[in-house]
């Protein structure tokens, strides 16, 4: 499968044209994160260089930056003649060490205005929800942070912990604030899990029980500060993380 | 017949055919799996692609009002897919495409339809019910209403019919009226959540309960003449006292 499956669904997530004019890092994190989603198989070959940039609407230079990038970290393989092109090299079971690379490809300070976004967000969701939430959805709340106790791996967990949030942006009754939870943990939520070392997950989920607990007690201000300091440890576990692997 | 009753009999008017379409669907989905179960065959995905020309015809008899229809099936249905969702939406110029989900339980953007409230609530009394206004991050994405209707085949439950409607159509459907009425006028959710009003004090999606107008509003008595399985769970609640 090549070229031709890419051009449907997948390439219209995939290579939806970006806001910020498009520079080799944002394209090579969004390819990243396709690797790491599944979306890109191993093996499966990139669309010709020309019409990568065309879909990214970047230019050609910035699109061969980007495969440069993928091709240091050995997600990406150029091999030159007639069945030549970029293929994709995702072995099974490197999930981890795939989302390693997309936070390489983040500085500090991009680590910390997304970390800073993920709190205005998910805060303002929370104050909302402990606003407007009803008895259901306090209920589905806990269905869902119950699910993310009971998750076990990177995927489980990023799936139950993004559900969590995009539930309390839905019970604050925004869909632009749902909206805008659901595109961050598209762009970041690999991320979030990546620095948790399994004993510290139970209290990480736990942070989530206190969140909506505080919701359901309709007390917004605590809602939303708690919500704030849990975004920000999650940041500052990420930025260790960014740190430890730039000392090599 | 009150200016009050009048405005709900005309939601039902508006709102209650489409509840109809859907439960159409579902007896339409259920007389499928019936045949296929007559025949001897396990059900198959396929089987229910034939819905389409029905689904379709529902969305386009409520043009700007029903923004999505079909069916999804209960875990275990089917023989060749866990769960399964058929449906299809209308895009603003009416263009209907099926809608794709992911239903991959190992996906991290896995879609789980069985744990809403307008799948589970049909499932659990058998009867179609209305959900919302609630955040729809799935199909429209946006301030939606799902009608939703149990499909059964041989007496038991396989899925769920519905249709999609978004909050803002049903807003612009009452908005008219509610601010005609010259008095405080609210239309709440079963679950007794704003649907509209016309006080910029009482704001769509909030709980009315909590607010500290509502004390003083009383629920307009509905209209007759639907089945009271079909009528719509929303009340109109006004200030009494000064006449409109």
């Amino acid at each position: 499968m090549a070229s031709s499956a890419l051009a449907t669904v997948r390439a219209r997530t995939l290579f939806a044209p970006l806001d910020e004019g498009g520079r080799a890092g944002t394209v090579a994190r969004r390819l990243v994160q396709a690797i790491t989603l599944g979306l890109l198989l191993d093996g499966e070959r990139l669309p010709a260089e020309s019409q990568l940039a065309r879909q990214f609407g970047v230019s050609p230079v910035t699109l061969r930056e980007a495969l440069a990038m993928l091709r240091d970290m050995g997600l990406v393989q150029t091999r030159r003649g007639r069945q030549g092109g970029s293929f994709v090299r995702a072995p099974a079971g490197t999930q981890a060490a795939q989302v390693e690379a997309m936070l390489r490809l983040l500085s500090v300070h991009e680590l910390r205005d997304i970390g800073d976004h993920r709190a205005a967000v998910a805060g303002a969701a929370a104050r909302l929800a402990a606003q407007r939430a009803l008895d259901g959805d306090i209920a589905t709340l806990r269905e869902h942070t119950g699910r993310l106790h009971a998750a076990r791996s990177l995927t489980e967990r990023r799936r139950a912990d993004a559900r969590v949030h995009i539930e309390i942006a839905a019970a604050g009754q925004s869909p632009r604030l749902t909206e805008e939870e659901m595109s961050l943990w598209s762009e970041v939520g690999d991320l979030v899990w990546l620095p948790v070392a399994d004993g510290q997950a139970v209290a990480i989920a736990g942070e989530h029980d206190a969140i909506v607990a505080a919701i359901a007690r309709r007390d917004a201000g605590q809602a939303r500060a708690l919500t704030e300091q849990h975004v920000l440890a999650e940041t500052a576990r990420l930025v260790d993380l960014r740190l430890r692997l730039a000392a090599g | 017949m009150t200016r009050e009753t009048r405005l709900l009999a005309g939601l039902h008017e508006r709102v209650g055919p489409v509840l109809d379409r859907v439960t159409g669907l579902a007896a339409a989905a259920g007389r499928l799996a019936g045949a296929a179960r007559s025949a001897g065959r396990t059900l198959r995905r396929d089987d229910f692609a034939a819905l389409r020309p029905a689904a379709e015809s529902a969305l386009r008899a409520h043009p700007g009002l029903a923004a999505g229809a079909g069916v999804v099936l209960a875990p275990g249905t089917l023989s060749d897919a866990s769960r399964a969702i058929e449906w299809w939406w209308a895009d603003r110029q009416g263009q209907i495409s099926p809608l794709h989900v992911d239903l991959d339980p190992e996906s991290a953007e896995f879609y789980d339809y069985t744990t809403t409230e307008w799948y589970r609530e049909p499932e659990r009394t058998g009867q179609p019910f209305v959900a919302g206004p609630y955040v729809d991050f799935i199909c429209t994405r946006q301030y939606t209403f799902t009608l939703a209707a149990p499909v059964r085949c041989a007496g038991r439950f396989i899925g769920v019919a519905g249709a999609d409607i978004l909050a803002t159509q049903v807003e612009r459907m009452v908005l008219p009226g509610l601010a005609a009425l010259g008095r405080t006028a609210v239309l709440t959710s079963g679950h007794g959540r704003v649907i509209a009003s016309n006080s910029p004090q009482i704001l769509p999606g909030s709980p009315l309960g909590r607010h500290p107008l509502a004390a003083d509003l009383v629920a307009v008595p509905g209209p007759a003449g639907r089945p009271a399985a079909t009528r719509l769970p929303w009340t109109l609640l006004t200030r009494p006292g000064r006449p409109g």
